[in-house]
C-alpha cells in the first residue's frame, strides 16, 4: 500500500514537471486580455481591431521590453487611463470587498455545514 | 386598428388578473365548489386571451403595421418574415408580453396539475401569481405598452438590430424566459406554502416538475447565447462574463442548488425553510437580472434597449417581492433540527449548495460591485474575467471532487467503503492528464489540478452506471456531462492556437506550419445588408491539408451597421475559426485566424447536462 501511494505522489508531481521548469516568461495575450478596450462595447483590448486596441498592443509590447513586469505595466495603465482598464480590479482598500467576500461566503457556508454535522455527532 | 385590440386584450386580462384575485380571496372564505369553477373557467380565459393579445402583437409585426411604435422602431418590410416574427420579442415591450405569458400559462397548468394538494394551497399560489401577473400587466400597459401608436403613421420601420438578426438569438429569449419567468411559479408555490402550512415532503414534490423544467430551459437558454455570442461577436470566446451573461447565470446557480435541496426535502423531509430561502432566491434573482438588464446600469455588449423609467418601476416592484417575502419569511420561520451525518447524501448535497452560493454570490458581487464603486467614490472599475477565473476556478477543483463523491452516499448514514477505488480512479486521472501534457502541451498547475478533477468526476460517474445499487439514470447523465463540460472547457483553453496578420487581396503568408493565401474578394447584395466575403485559402503544410474559409464584411441597410461574420469550419476534434476587417485607407485586410479545439463537444456537453434533467422530469411525471 505505501508503496503504491508513493508511486501515484510521484506521478502526481510528475505532472507538473513542465510547469515547474518553464521559464518565467511575460504572457502577452494574458496582458491583452485583462485590459478593456475603452472605446467599444464590453470588448477586451485582445479581442478589439480598434485603432486604440492595436495602440495599446504596442505600448504594452514596449514596456515588456523595457523590462517592466507585468504589474508594473498594470500600475502604468492605470494612472494613464484610470482602474477602469483593468478587467482585474487591483487589491487595495476600496476593492478589499470585493476580493474578500465571496470567501468569506465559502467559509461561512463551511461552518454551518459543519456545525449542523457536529450537532449530529454529538447527539450519537 | 391593432392597437386597439391589443389594448383592449391588456385591458380585459388586468381586469380578469384582478378578477381571479377576488374570487380566490372569496373562495378562501367560503370555500364553495362554483366559486372555485369560477377561478379555474377564468384562469382558462386569462391564458387564452395573453395569447391571443401576444398573436395581435406578431401578425402587426408580420403585417409590418408601423403605426404602432414598437413594430415601427424594430421591424423594416425588407426583413426576412423570420425575423420579423422574432422582432416581437426582439424588443423591451414585446419581451415583457412574452413574459406575461409565461406567468400566466404557468399559472394555469400549476393549477391543472396540482390537484392532488390541498386547496388553499393552490388558491393562494394562484394568488400571489396573479399579483404578479397584475403588476407586469399594469407595467406593460402604463410603461412599455407595445401596442402604443405613432402618428402620423410611417411608411417604413427603422429595422431591427442586424446582430440581432440571427437564428440563435431568435430563439434565445424565449427558451430563457421560460427558465427566468418559470422560476415565478416556486416563488408563489413558497409563500403560498408558508401560509398555508404546508411544508412537508408533498410541498416538495408539488414544485418539482416546475424546477426541472425551468432549469432546463435556462441551461439551454444559457447555451443558446453563448453560442450565439461565439460566432456572432467574432472573438471567438463563447463566455465573457459580461454583466448580462452573469444575470442569466445568477438564477441558474440559484436553481441548481434548489434542484438538489428540494431532494432532502422530498426524501428526508428536511431542510424546508432553506429550500423556501432558494425558491424565494432564483425568482427575486431572475427579476433583478431583467431590472439590471433593462435598466441599462451595466455597461455590457449585449445591451440594446434601455430607459431608466422602466429601471424605476422594476426597482419598486423588486422591493415590495424582497420585502414581502422577507416579512413573511421571518413570521413563519421556526428552528428545527436539522442534523445530518457527515457521510450522508444530505451532507452532500448541502455542500453542492454550499458551493453554488459561493458561485453566486461571487458573480453576483462581481456584476454589481462596480456599481456601487461608481456611485459611492466615483472610481470606475471593471470587473471581468481575469477576476471570476482566479476566484471561481480553484473552487470548482474542489466541487468537482465533492461532485464525484457524493453521489456515492447514501441517505442518513453510510460508510467510507470505495475508499481503495477511489484511490484508483484518482492514479488514472492525473496518468490521463499526465498523458495529455507530456506529448501535446504543458500548461499551468492550475490547469492540470482542473484536469485531474473534471477526469476524476467522469471516472467516477462513468463507473456508476455499472452499480446496481444507488442507480440514478439521470442524475449520472448529469454530473458526467458536467465533468465533460470542464474537461473540454480546460483542453479548448489550452490548446487555443490564435494568429493574427494582415493580408491584401491574392498575397500569401506563411505562419509556421500554415499558408495563408486572400484568393478572392467577392461582392455580395442581399435584400437586408450587402457583404464583402473573402475566400481564404489555409493550407497545412505538414498533413497537406487544404481548407477554405469565407469569412464576411456586412454591410447592414436598415439600421446601417457594419458586422463583421466570422467563418467557422466545425469538424469532430477542432473548430477552425476566422474573422476579417477592413483596415481603414488601406488595401489590407486584418485576418484573425483561430483554432479552438472541441467546441462542439462543449455544446453537447451542456445539451446531455440538460437531457439529465429531461429524463429526471420524466421519471416524476411517471411516479406522480
Amino acid at each position: 500500500m505505501m508503496i503504491k501511494k508513493k508511486l501515484i505522489l510521484v506521478l502526481f508531481f510528475l505532472n507538473f514537471y513542465h510547469f515547474a521548469f518553464s521559464n518565467e516568461k511575460i504572457d502577452e495575450s494574458k496582458i491583452h486580455k485583462n485590459l478593456r478596450c475603452l472605446v467599444c462595447q464590453g470588448q477586451s483590448v485582445a479581442d478589439s481591431n480598434s485603432d486604440f486596441a492595436l495602440t495599446l498592443k504596442i505600448v504594452v509590447k514596449d514596456l515588456i521590453n523595457k523590462g517592466k513586469s507585468e504589474d508594473e505595466i498594470y500600475e502604468f495603465l492605470s494612472d494613464k487611463y484610470g482602474d477602469w482598464i483593468l478587467y482585474k480590479p487591483k487589491l487595495n482598500l476600496g476593492n478589499s470587498l470585493l476580493w474578500i467576500l465571496p470567501y468569506l461566503v465559502l467559509l461561512i457556508g463551511g461552518l454551518i455545514i459543519l456545525y449542523l454535522i457536529r450537532k449530529n455527532d454529538k447527539k450519537i | 386598428m391593432l392597437s386597439n385590440v391589443g389594448n383592449f386584450l391588456l385591458c380585459l386580462n388586468i381586469f380578469l388578473s384582478s378578477l381571479i384575485i377576488h374570487y380566490s380571496f372569496k373562495f378562501l372564505k367560503s370555500s364553495s365548489a362554483v366559486i372555485f369553477r369560477n377561478v379555474y373557467q377564468i384562469t382558462v380565459i386569462q391564458s387564452t386571451l395573453v395569447l391571443i393579445c401576444f398573436f395581435t402583437l406578431v401578425s402587426a409585426f408580420l403585417i409590418s403595421d408601423f403605426s404602432l411604435i414598437t413594430v415601427y422602431q424594430n421591424s423594416h418590410t425588407l426583413k426576412p418574415i423570420f425575423y420579423k416574427i422574432s422582432g416581437t420579442w426582439g424588443n423591451h415591450e414585446g419581451s415583457l408580453l412574452l413574459w406575461v405569458i409565461v406567468l400566466t400559462i404557468f399559472s394555469f397548468l400549476f393549477l391543472i396539475s396540482s390537484k392532488n394538494h390541498p386547496k388553499n394551497y393552490r388558491i393562494y399560489t394562484l394568488i400571489i401569481q396573479n399579483f404578479l401577473i397584475l403588476g407586469f400587466l399594469l407595467f406593460i400597459f402604463f410603461n412599455s405598452n407595445p401596442f402604443s401608436i405613432v402618428i402620423p403613421t410611417p411608411s417604413e420601420g427603422l429595422g431591427l438590430n442586424p446582430i440581432l438578426q440571427d437564428p440563435a438569438l431568435a430563439i434565445h429569449p424565449p427558451l430563457l424566459y421560460v427558465g427566468f419567468v418559470g422560476s415565478s411559479i416556486y416563488f408563489s408555490a413558497a409563500l403560498a406554502s408558508m401560509i398555508t402550512d404546508y411544508s412537508d415532503k408533498s410541498f416538495a414534490q408539488s414544485i418539482k416538475s416546475w424546477v426541472l423544467i425551468s432549469w432546463i430551459f435556462q441551461t439551454l437558454g444559457i447555451l443558446v447565447g453563448s453560442i450565439w455570442a461565439y460566432y456572432e461577436l467574432g472573438w471567438g470566446g463563447f463566455w465573457f462574463w459580461d454583466p448580462v451573461e452573469n444575470a442569466s447565470l445568477l438564477p441558474w446557480f440559484a436553481m441548481t442548488a434548489l434542484l438538489h435541496s428540494l431532494l432532502v426535502l422530498e426524501k428526508r423531509n428536511t431542510l424546508y425553510f432553506w429550500t423556501i430561502v432558494l425558491c424565494l432566491l432564483t425568482f427575486t434573482l431572475s427579476v433583478t437580472g431583467t431590472f439590471l438588464v433593462r435598466s441599462g446600469i451595466l455597461n455590457s455588449v449585449h445591451t440594446f434597449a434601455n430607459d431608466p423609467s422602466r429601471g424605476i418601476f422594476i426597482l419598486i416592484f423588486l422591493s415590495l417581492m424582497i420585502i414581502g417575502s422577507i416579512c413573511l419569511l421571518f413570521n413563519k420561520y421556526k428552528p428545527t433540527k436539522d442534523n445530518f451525518n457527515s457521510n450522508s447524501k444530505e451532507t452532500f448535497i448541502l455542500i453542492n449548495n454550499w458551493f453554488m452560493m459561493f458561485y453566486l454570490a461571487t458573480v453576483l458581487l462581481g456584476t454589481l460591485y462596480p456599481i456601487f464603486t461608481d456611485a459611492l467614490s466615483e472610481n470606475k472599475i471593471s470587473v471581468g474575467p481575469p477576476f471570476y477565473n482566479s476566484v471561481i476556478i480553484p473552487v470548482v477543483i474542489i466541487f468537482l471532487f465533492f461532485m464525484a463523491f457524493g453521489p456515492q452516499a447514501r441517505w442518513i448514514k453510510s460508510k467510507f467503503s470505495n475508499y481503495r477505488i477511489s484511490l484508483l480512479i484518482i492514479t488514472g486521472a492525473i496518468l490521463i492528464n499526465f498523458i495529455i501534457s507530456f506529448f501535446f502541451k504543458s500548461y499551468s498547475l492550475i490547469s492540470n489540478l482542473i484536469m485531474i478533477s473534471s477526469v476524476f468526476l467522469i471516472i467516477s460517474s462513468f463507473l456508476d452506471i455499472f452499480k446496481k445499487s444507488n442507480y440514478n439514470f439521470s442524475r449520472i447523465i448529469s454530473h458526467l456531462s458536467f465533468g465533460f463540460l470542464i474537461f473540454f472547457i480546460g483542453l479548448n483553453h489550452n490548446f487555443s492556437i490564435e494568429k493574427d496578420f494582415n493580408l491584401k487581396l491574392g498575397q500569401t503568408k506563411k505562419i509556421e506550419n500554415y499558408n495563408f493565401i486572400l484568393e478572392d474578394l467577392k461582392l455580395d447584395q442581399k435584400s437586408n445588408y450587402k457583404s464583402v466575403i473573402g475566400e481564404l485559402y489555409i493550407k497545412n503544410l505538414v498533413t497537406d491539408e487544404k481548407k477554405i474559409l469565407k469569412p464576411e464584411i456586412r454591410i447592414y441597410n436598415n439600421p446601417s451597421t457594419l458586422t463583421y461574420e466570422a467563418s467557422i469550419k466545425t469538424s469532430f476534434f477542432r473548430d477552425y475559426y476566422i474573422t476579417m476587417s477592413n483596415i481603414d485607407r488601406s488595401e489590407y485586410y486584418n485576418i484573425k485566424y483561430q483554432e479552438k479545439p472541441f467546441m462542439i463537444w462543449i455544446w453537447i456537453s451542456v445539451v446531455t447536462l440538460s437531457l439529465g434533467g429531461c429524463l429526471s422530469l420524466f421519471r416524476n411525471a411517471k411516479n406522480n
